[in-house]
């Protein structure tokens, strides 16, 4: 292997030793981390790319792998304690193509691949790290993220956005992004808006029309208004069920806190959006607003006990009590004057399942796996490492300490997006191969013992095949700028304009954020997308695509099945995989130029494409 | 003991970190499955039901065909008929037996009158097309906690049927002339729907542009380029998984079998009516015949939903319905010829009704809860009718059937798993909720259930 054992290993000590902000030195770790990196480096280079065998195919003790900041001593401490190995670091290509996909939704250049592999600074992944940070793509990329979770959809089945809706909606999120508007200001003008849902200074007036609920009276909306609030900023779409029915005897396996809530206490958290009013403005048809949404407070108005019909079970006075007035469940507060939901809004950024929430919801979007699954199933009575629950109950995530110091430092640096996805990708967990070597086994599972890989969305597919083409298509879409590359999208039904576009990506899953989730589920149409749709076969021909014919007019193969791989999968090709590709070039004769665009079809189409590894 | 992934499940024993009350390793099982790592790095989960046991269903289909009137067809301009200064001349009221039947807007279902039930005291809960269309393509509230999880029935159909196929080429559920919708929700995405939009030329990228020569070789590269990896167990299931879907989708390239199902001529389209709809009714009669796996097929047909000028001629009420008529009409009879109509059920209804009486200010109809379905199939006894409206068709008079109320959404999902043979009282425990999910909603409660009258 090489990595001698004493002289790399992590000193504890140090660690202890620093002081409250849980940073380590990065000379001290990046010195050592350079000189392994290089061990490896020289191994990987001689298995020449991900998916060649090491010459030593055992996995690494994770004493080894050194540790970064507190995530790495976290995870590697618990792997150690456990006495199960760890995937060694990855490669240089493999964290490249992967930081790229992960920070901004497509793989990088050819001739960045390269200055990359060639360089020897120890803190060039920190730098690259810092520039995609920065790059407008990263923008596009978290935008889609911002735009999932916030449900941003023209049509959904409960009410009607409109176009001018989901823009503003739209552009309120991404000058959110683009200018590191802090999360927790973020979730407080979703949900306290108050403004009209087509002004994008006022776009956040959109969330709160998530929670309209037809068919029913009016506390189905105020219910939906807190479920979605709850789920999508504390994790805890268990108010979904409790809003139908209290937690004991139903959610007793499932949730401690949701064992003991009842649906009184859940009809008081909905009361906090019982004042909410959100009404189309009284104009003419032909005015622009007409078919917008403006979101306000009545000053007055409680939730009432008063329905016999709709999508929830009836609801009853309780004794004298005919009406509902606010109570904040996890401390008793009741809100003074003003606002209800703003009141809402400051109680929920405040809790300790705001960080945790959105700590979880990004660490599954990089790590593959959240710390707690499912994410918005969160149960605020398992997640204290301070507070464990009592036995037979086990504390929730994964990692409790860890999530917690997550949570914590999410706050202190401001719950700014940027800072936090930089946290978890410069971790060494984060770099770890998704290769493992050596016996995997089930149990391993929430150890993070490796990179898990995704399937790319349909959006990084698409974008990927662009990209590595050169053959790029203007989409229009409604009231938005024109663009070729689908991660800029507002929503992932569109580009409508361009079915063509669309019917390639389907099988990709995308969803509608509406009554189909996004999903990382693979298919045959997948498949036959990739085989054979014209999106594809239009690109991989030298009439269409100027990088193909650069390449096919190379003199020597070896160059051509070199580029070939560094344009298309991000890596140089394994010995089997160069061996392969020669023998067949070396076949083509007159015909060189078609087995080019057979040799880009190919890759492609291999497995490996499909993959953020 | 190693299953066909390396996995040693002998050393599971004991985890910690997903434990709940009572429910060790199970519960453990169902975490790891809904995390995409665990999804990926683990193999396909055995599922752990709690059936009732205490129904019998009836088993009469091993096929089923709905087809969902997107947009909300005018039941008293269908199967509920109700005549009055409005009806317009070509609808050629008639009736057949006891029935009253729009012979001049549907004349081949009249024609098979014998094997139709009309399903009249239907009602839907929602009159708002996104949640009522989800409503009845997954049987329950989709504004609900659980619904969020919810797989169509197709996908129910296909993970309790889609094994019985020794080879099958397609999977078990396939969704005709829509691109997306629905999916399999929790359940495993072998049960996700199989879209098609039949023309008649052929399943749609199973050719290849640049030719079938080509196509060769360059598949023949990708096997030898990729074996390595798609062999290789150190990147977790997900490989194997691609190259499993890529094997399936290399088979129905350039395949006969294949062909012969989906490559149709101008006669057959003809025959049945010249459109989508007529097409799609072509593909699912071929896919039955050919015996390639599937089992449940659903079709979309749309847009039913006119609120203006619903009755002017060759558009509107009109042509759909015509094309609805020579689609399914002819798809009855020639599966009747066929002998395949008694083992399958056929099911077509939209997701709510339309308003009755004389038109609106527009010259259409508006939304309505009150609808009507048709039935066909599985040994479904046809020539008659179960349950009535009131004068105006807009409210259930008779309910006709054993639980004395409006059919539902839900009795109708039950109706059709009973027919398919599936216990709908079913409540499957590998739901990532861990709350339990039941096929029917109130499974516990009997609150739902099939119209077994359509039988009797």
């Amino acid at each position: 292997m090489g990595v001698a054992g004493g002289a790399f290993l992590l000193a504890p000590a140090l660690v202890a030793q620093s002081n409250c902000t849980f940073r380590v030195d990065p000379d001290e770790y990046l010195g050592r981390e350079a000189r392994i990196r290089r061990e490896l480096f020289e191994q990987t280079r001689l298995a020449r790319g991900w998916a060649g065998r090491a010459a030593d195919a055992r996995a690494v003790a994770a004493g080894e792998i050194p540790r970064r900041n507190f995530i790495d001593e976290e995870i590697f401490g618990k792997l150690e304690r456990l006495n199960v190995p760890s995937a060694r670091p990855a490669a240089d290509e493999e964290f490249f193509r992967r930081i790229h996909f992960d920070l901004t939704g497509h793989p990088p250049e050819p001739a960045e691949i390269r200055e990359f592999l060639v360089n020897d600074s120890p803190s060039k992944r920190n730098e690259v790290i810092d520039r995609l940070l920065y790059a407008p793509q990263f923008v596009d990329r978290w935008t889609m993220w911002l735009g999932d979770l916030l449900q941003n959809v023209t049509f959904p089945s409960n009410f009607d956005r409109q176009y001018d809706g989901r823009n503003a909606y739209y552009d309120w999120m991404r000058l959110a992004i683009g200018q590191e508007k802090s999360l927790k200001d973020l979730a407080y003008e979703a949900v306290s808006a108050i403004g009209n849902s087509y002004r994008k200074e006022e776009g956040g007036a959109n969330f709160p029309l998530n929670g309209i609920t037809p068919m029913g009276p009016i506390q189905d909306t105020y219910d939906n208004m807190l479920n979605r609030a709850a789920t999508t900023f504390l994790g805890l779409s268990h108010y979904d069920c409790l809003l139908c029915h209290g937690g004991r005897g139903r959610l007793d396996q499932v949730s401690l806190w949701g064992a003991t809530s009842t649906r009184l206490e859940a009809q008081r958290m909905a009361a906090f959006f019982s004042r909410a009013r959100m009404i189309k403005p009284r104009v003419a048809a032909s005015e622009f607003f007409y078919n917008s949404y403006d979101v306000t407070e009545a000053p007055t108005g409680a939730y009432d006990m008063n329905t016999v019909s709709g999508n929830r079970p009836n609801r009853e006075p309780v004794g004298q009590v005919r009406s509902l007035t606010p109570v904040w469940q996890f401390s008793g507060a009741t809100p003074g004057d003003g606002n209800w939901r703003s009141w809402f809004a400051s109680y929920m950024v405040d809790d300790p399942m705001f960080a945790r929430n959105f700590a979880n919801r990004l660490w599954k979007e990089l790590f593959g796996m959240a710390l707690v699954e499912p994410i918005d199933s969160l149960d605020p009575a398992r997640l204290d490492p301070a507070n464990p629950p009592p036995e037979p109950w086990k504390m929730q995530a994964t990692h409790p300490e860890l999530l917690e110091r997550l949570a914590h430092q999410f706050r202190e640096d401001g719950y700014n997006l940027r800072e936090f996805v930089r946290l978890l990708v410069q971790s060494s967990a984060y770099q770890l191969s998704s290769r493992y070597d050596g016996e995997w086994k089930i149990d391993y599972l929430p150890l993070f013992a490796r990179h898990y890989p995704r399937r790319l969305e349909g959006e990084e597919v698409h974008d990927a095949i662009v990209k590595a083409t050169g053959v790029a298509t203007n989409y229009t879409i409604r009231g938005l700028e024109t663009t070729s590359w689908a991660i800029k999208m507002p929503e992932p039904v569109e580009p409508r304009s361009n079915g063509a576009a669309v019917g390639f990506m389907l099988p990709f899953l995308r969803g509608n954020r509406d009554t189909q989730p996004r999903l990382q589920d693979g298919s045959i149409l997948q498949q036959l997308n990739l085989m054979n749709d014209n999106f594809v076969l239009s690109r991989v021909k030298v009439t269409a695509s100027a990088p193909l014919r650069a390449i096919a007019a190379m003199p020597e193969n070896e160059t051509v099945v070199e580029e070939l791989f560094l344009r298309i999968l991000s890596r140089r090709p394994s010995e089997a995989e160069r061996g392969v590709s020669l023998r067949f070039l070396e076949k083509s004769g007159a015909a060189r130029t078609a087995y080019v665009e057979d040799l880009a079809w190919v890759l492609f189409n291999k497995v490996d494409f499909l993959f953020n590894y | 003991m190693k299953d066909r992934f390396g996995f040693d499940w002998s050393g599971t024993a004991g985890t910690q970190f997903w434990r709940r009350p009572q429910l060790g390793r199970r519960m453990f099982f169902r975490h790891a499955a809904s995390a995409v790592g665990g999804y990926f790095l683990l193999p396909t989960l055995a599922t752990e039901k709690v059936a009732s046991a205490a129904v019998t269903p009836r088993g009469t289909a091993k096929n089923c065909i709905f087809v969902l009137m997107l947009g909300g067809p005018s039941q008293i301009d269908t199967f509920d008929l109700k005549e009055g200064a409005w009806t317009p001349a070509d609808l050629a009221p008639t009736s057949i037996g006891e029935i009253r039947w729009p012979r001049g807007l549907m004349p081949k279902l009249a024609d098979q009158m014998d094997s139709l039930a009309l399903l009249r005291s239907v009602r839907s809960w929602a009159a708002v097309h996104g949640l009522a269309q989800a409503w009845v393509q997954i049987g329950r509230n989709p504004i609900a906690a659980s619904s969020r999880i919810a797989p169509h029935i197709g996908s129910v159909a296909s993970i309790e049927l889609g094994g019985r196929h020794p080879n099958p080429v397609l999977p078990a559920f396939v969704s005709l002339n829509v691109g997306s919708g629905i999916g399999p929700g929790f359940l495993p995405p072998d049960n996700a729907p199989f879209f098609i939009t039949p023309n008649g030329s052929g399943l749609g990228n199973t050719t290849h542009r640049d030719g079938a020569e080509r196509f060769d070789r360059r598949y023949g590269l990708l096997l030898e380029m990729d074996r390595e990896l798609r062999e290789t167990p150190e990147l977790g299931a997900a490989p194997l998984q691609t190259a499993s879907y890529n094997l399936a989708a290399r088979r129905l390239i350039y395949n006969s079998e294949v062909d012969r199902v989906f490559l149709f001529d101008q006669n057959e389209r003809s025959r049945y009516g010249s459109s989508g709809f007529g097409n799609a009714c072509i593909a699912a009669r071929n896919m039955l015949r050919a015996n390639i796996g599937v089992r449940f097929i659903q079709i979309t047909q749309g847009n039913w939903d006119q609120h203006e000028n619903i009755y002017t001629p060759n558009a509107g009420h009109l042509l759909l319905g015509r094309q609805f008529d020579s689609g399914l009409g002819t798809l009855i009879a020639d599966l009747k010829n066929d002998g395949l109509l008694e083992e399958t059920l056929i099911v077509a209804m939209g997701e709510f009704g339309r308003t009755t009486g004389a038109l609106n200010a527009l010259r259409g109809r508006d939304h309505l809860l009150q609808q009507a379905a048709l039935v066909a199939g599985a040994r479904v006894r046809g020539a008659r009718v179960i349950g009535s409206t009131n004068q105006a068709g807009s409210a259930t008079l008779e309910p006709g059937w054993s639980r004395n109320r409006d059919i539902r959404a839900e009795d109708i999902e039950a109706t059709i798993y009973s027919a398919l043979g599936i216990d709908w009282t079913t409540i499957r425990r590998d739901d990532p909720l861990g709350r339990g999910f039941e096929y029917v909603p109130f499974a516990d409660r009997d609150q739902y259930g099939p119209v077994d009258e359509l039988w009797a």
